[in-house]
């Protein structure tokens, strides 16, 4: 048998005035970023703000500040960037945000490329890819994501609930949205875009996340039956995160190891990998520190669990 | 036993019916282009009904165009709102058929949207010019006999004189590529002309010489018989030609030959005429004799003797004038022209004041009936349309992505199998195989469905790979622990499976309540990675508990196990 770690015996619930403080944190950096990204203060991707995105290539070398230049002129928030790894070199992607209306994103879309043609004529610009999301497309799409992220915990909580019990639904639903605000609050340090592929690995972290809370919540409702006595609640739960913690690690381990991989897609997946990789980081975290002791504290609140 | 001997029948079939489900797609995807080449050559069409049944691809994926369009219901009559969305994408199916993509996809959205995804065309100009214009309807006459003949053999004597010059000229610098514009490939198209004369007319009635009738080589006189016999020119095109036809009247000589009020115009869809995919072209007097928008209430019905017809009503103020039109120009064709090609010609019977019928011919079926109703309607009230959001994807970036996307989930595949059999090992192995048969599952499953493969679909397999492993990770975490506690190995392994099976079940349901919120909300391409997602989570709860299961238990009776 080979294994990392055997069934360790850490103070896990004993350190939770720590890791209360540091996930304290996390939440109110992930509220500042969630308030921003609803205000549109944040970098918001074209899916969501609307705007205009030209990926394509030039025949021969272009230096990148002479196409920001050429772009800025008329665009003066336009991001322009250089694409690596795809199959042609000089390969750019210009994007503008927040069009006024969404014939002018059409027109900056046209305009854009035609900078492309007059500006660097003799170096034959090829397009390879172009978005145009009119504003009240973007805003569907916000609204829709809002309603997305809703249904799902929703759903989640009830599901929780009636697997478990009311509380563990709580703390299992407050754990996960507490990893969801922290990667939001990283992206939104990072200046990381948030966009369509963002929001779906929002969602998918919050499924993972979840999965890692009621693995440990199933083992404690399994060893509750062994530790009846009320003094051995801490205890009880202590162990079995201890007894979890092996399949807990390995999992995260192969989860991030696939996501990696993910990073090896190209451009398109970037964020969304940046965003599973912290999801899986900071939700492995959070089922040890934050998911049991929300209930450990909870219990010693209002003792209802050992009355039956 | 029992149950082991029901599970393996279970495995086997669902594993023929998965090689089944995958098939076409497999084979799709293995050719290459000569296999293709060949294909279509023993049997045409053979490899577009090959692609239609194998997993599709997204626009990300092989590039291509996806638009949203919104009808600006707001600037027509409220009683016009209800199926004014319906028409219009009517009418943009009628335009996408004009670009010819292999599997276009039309779909209303809500209330006012329409999307518009046409995979592997990457003109987006022209789409977006072809999708994006509002529908016009309007009535025309047809060009007489004699000054439609007048204006063709002037098309004819100035493209021979192009040819000439321009076989002069290739001879004098022995080039080849002057006949791609304008010359017709001679041969081929002569002998098709000549069939079409053949097949329609019965015999070869007309002695062409290609050197004297370079243009109207390619048509062939289609005559309409209206109920008093009154014959009228239009003309028919091969499929084929179409093209060669039109850049000759693209060309400025052939332009200048052409009057100012005279237009040419095509069939909006192509008739099979005798065995032959071919096109009406119309010649036409280019003045718009009334508007489409003076019809009201436009319905199917039946005439005298139960054919087709669809009637309509005029608006008052319009009625005078299409009284004065009718009456003017009875047993003439009245071409409806909608966006520039002609629906149909019906020819005018009575003087009509403010009800008319339009009566299908014989060999019309309802759905003829149905194409012109709803062009009338469409017409009839011009619903402004707007582009809201485009993407295109050119192919280069599409296969690029691709070869990406496949690669990681390749390399990601390898590394957990590794992982897990370097850990779990024998059992890591057994692991691996559900994992194998799991992605092969998904595949096949998302093939059936006709599911488009995207790149956020690929993330959903490759996440999918992670909630496989989770699930195997618990099983074999239980039956060490039952191990460590002293337990044989089968009572282990059926300890393991039964106390993990909660959490396994938890974790995945989680997980499919956020797959299925994904895909309610998520549009175009999120779709894919909750599809995947989702059909993957399901059949990773299958491969752990039938399939692994399966192995372990027929080979329980051992004393050990390598865990």
């Amino acid at each position: 048998m080979f294994s990392l770690i055997g069934v360790p015996n850490i103070d896990f619930i004993g350190k939770r005035k720590i890791s209360f403080l540091v996930s304290a944190l996390l939440v109110v950096v992930g509220i500042i970023g969630f308030i921003m990204v609803s205000l549109g203060k944040a970098n918001i991707g074209i899916d969501f703000a609307g705007g205009v995105m030209v990926q394509g290539h030039f025949l021969q070398p272009v230096g990148i500040d002479q196409l920001r230049d050429a772009i800025r002129t008329e665009f003066p928030d336009a991001q322009v960037n250089e694409v690596k790894d795809f199959s042609f070199p000089n390969a750019f992607i210009i994007k503008t945000k927040r069009p006024g209306t969404d014939a002018e994103g059409s027109q900056r879309a046209k305009r854009i490329e035609e900078i492309l043609g007059t500006q660097f004529s003799g170096n034959q610009f090829t397009l390879d890819s172009e978005s145009v999301i009119g504003p009240a497309v973007g805003e569907k799409l916000r609204r829709d994501a809002g309603w997305a992220i809703l249904v799902s915990l929703i759903g989640i909580l009830i599901y929780i609930a009636l697997r478990f019990d009311f509380r563990s639904g709580v703390a299992a639903t407050v754990a996960t949205t507490h990893d969801v605000l922290a990667v939001v609050g990283i992206f939104y340090l990072l200046g990381l875009e948030f966009d369509l592929l963002t929001l779906s690995a929002l969602l998918t972290l919050a499924g993972y996340s979840l999965t890692d809370k009621v693995v440990v919540y199933d083992r404690i409702r399994e060893n509750l039956r062994k530790f009846r006595a009320k003094t051995e609640f801490i205890f009880c739960v202590n162990r079995s995160i201890n007894e979890t913690l092996s399949r807990t690690i390995n999992t995260s381990t192969t989860v991030v190891v696939v996501v990696v991989m993910v990073f090896l897609g190209g451009e398109t997946l970037r964020n969304f990998a940046i965003a599973l990789i912290l999801g899986v980081i900071i939700g492995t975290y959070s089922s040890i520190f934050v998911a049991s002791p929300i209930v450990v504290e909870w219990e010693a609140r209002s003792p209802r669990r050992f009355k039956k | 036993m029992k149950g082991q001997t029901w599970r393996l029948v279970l495995t086997i079939g669902l594993i023929v019916l998965a090689f089944i489900g995958f098939w076409n797609t497999l084979r799709y995807w293995t050719l290459d282009a000569a296999d293709k080449e060949r294909m279509e050559m023993q049997k045409p069409g053979s490899v577009q009904e090959l692609q239609r049944k194998a997993m599709r691809l997204g626009l990300d994926l092989q590039g291509g165009v996806h638009i949203v369009l919104r009808v600006m219901l707001e600037k027509i009559e409220p009683s016009a709102r209800a199926d004014a969305v319906d028409r219009a994408i009517q009418i943009i199916r009628n335009r996408v058929d004009f670009i010819g993509v292999a599997e276009p996809v039309i779909q209303r959205q809500g209330d006012d949207r329409i999307i518009v995804d046409l995979p592997g065309y990457t003109d987006a100009a022209r789409a977006e010019e072809l999708i994006g214009q509002t529908a016009q309807l309007e009535f025309k006459l047809l060009e007489t006999q004699d000054n439609a003949n007048l204006i063709l053999q002037r098309i004819d004597s100035v493209m021979a004189e192009i040819n000439k010059a321009e076989k002069a000229a290739s001879s004098d610098e022995t080039t080849t590529a002057t006949t791609e514009t304008a010359a017709p490939d001679t041969s081929a198209a002569d002998t098709a002309a000549k069939d079409i004369f053949a097949d329609i007319l019965g015999e070869d009635t007309l002695d062409i010489t290609e050197g004297d009738r370079p243009f109207t080589l390619y048509l062939d006189p289609f005559l309409f018989n209206s109920s008093n016999n009154t014959q009228w020119p239009g003309y028919v095109v091969a499929a084929r030609d179409r093209r060669s036809v039109e850049k000759m009247l693209e060309r400025p000589e052939v332009k200048r030959m052409i009057p100012e009020d005279v237009q040419f115009a095509w069939s909006t869809r192509p008739e099979i005429v005798a065995a032959q995919e071919v096109y009406k072209l119309y010649i036409l007097k280019s003045r718009v004799q009334f508007l489409g928008k003076h019809l009201e209430r436009i319905k199917l019905g039946k005439g005298q003797y139960q054919e087709n017809t669809v009637d309509f009503r005029l608006s008052g103020e319009a009625s005078a004038a299409f009284a004065r039109l009718t009456g003017a120009n009875i047993d003439k064709p009245l071409a409806i022209v909608i966006d520039n090609k002609v629906e149909s010609a019906p020819f005018i019977n009575s003087r009509i004041r403010n009800e008319g019928q339009i009566t299908m011919g014989s060999s019309a079926t309802i759905k003829d009936a149905q194409n012109l109703e709803v062009v009338l309607k469409a017409g009839a009230l011009p619903a402004p349309m707007e582009i809201i959001a485009k993407n295109v994807v050119g192919a280069t970036l599409g296969s690029d992505t691709i070869r990406k996307g496949f690669y990681s989930a390749i390399v990601g595949l390898f590394l957990v199998l590794a992982y897990i059999a370097f850990y779990y090992r024998l059992s890591g192995l057994i692991a691996d195989i559900g994992l194998i048969f799991n992605l092969f599952f998904l595949l096949s499953i998302m093939a059936a469905l006709e599911a488009t493969l995207t790149m956020p679909g690929i993330a959903g397999i490759i996440l999918t790979i992670g909630m496989s492993v989770d699930a195997n990770i618990l099983i074999f975490e239980r039956i060490r622990e039952e191990l460590r506690s002293g337990k044989t190995v089968r009572a282990s392994i059926d300890a393991g499976y039964h106390r993990a099976w909660a959490a396994i079940l938890d974790g995945h349901v989680t997980t499919l309540i956020t797959a299925a919120a994904l895909y309610i909300i998520g549009a175009g391409s999120i779709r894919g990675f909750a599809v995947s997602l989702f059909w993957g989570v399901l059949i990773s709860l299958f491969t752990a508990y039938v399939i692994t299961k399966l192995i372990f238990d027929m080979r329980k009776h051992k004393q050990t196990l390598s865990i």
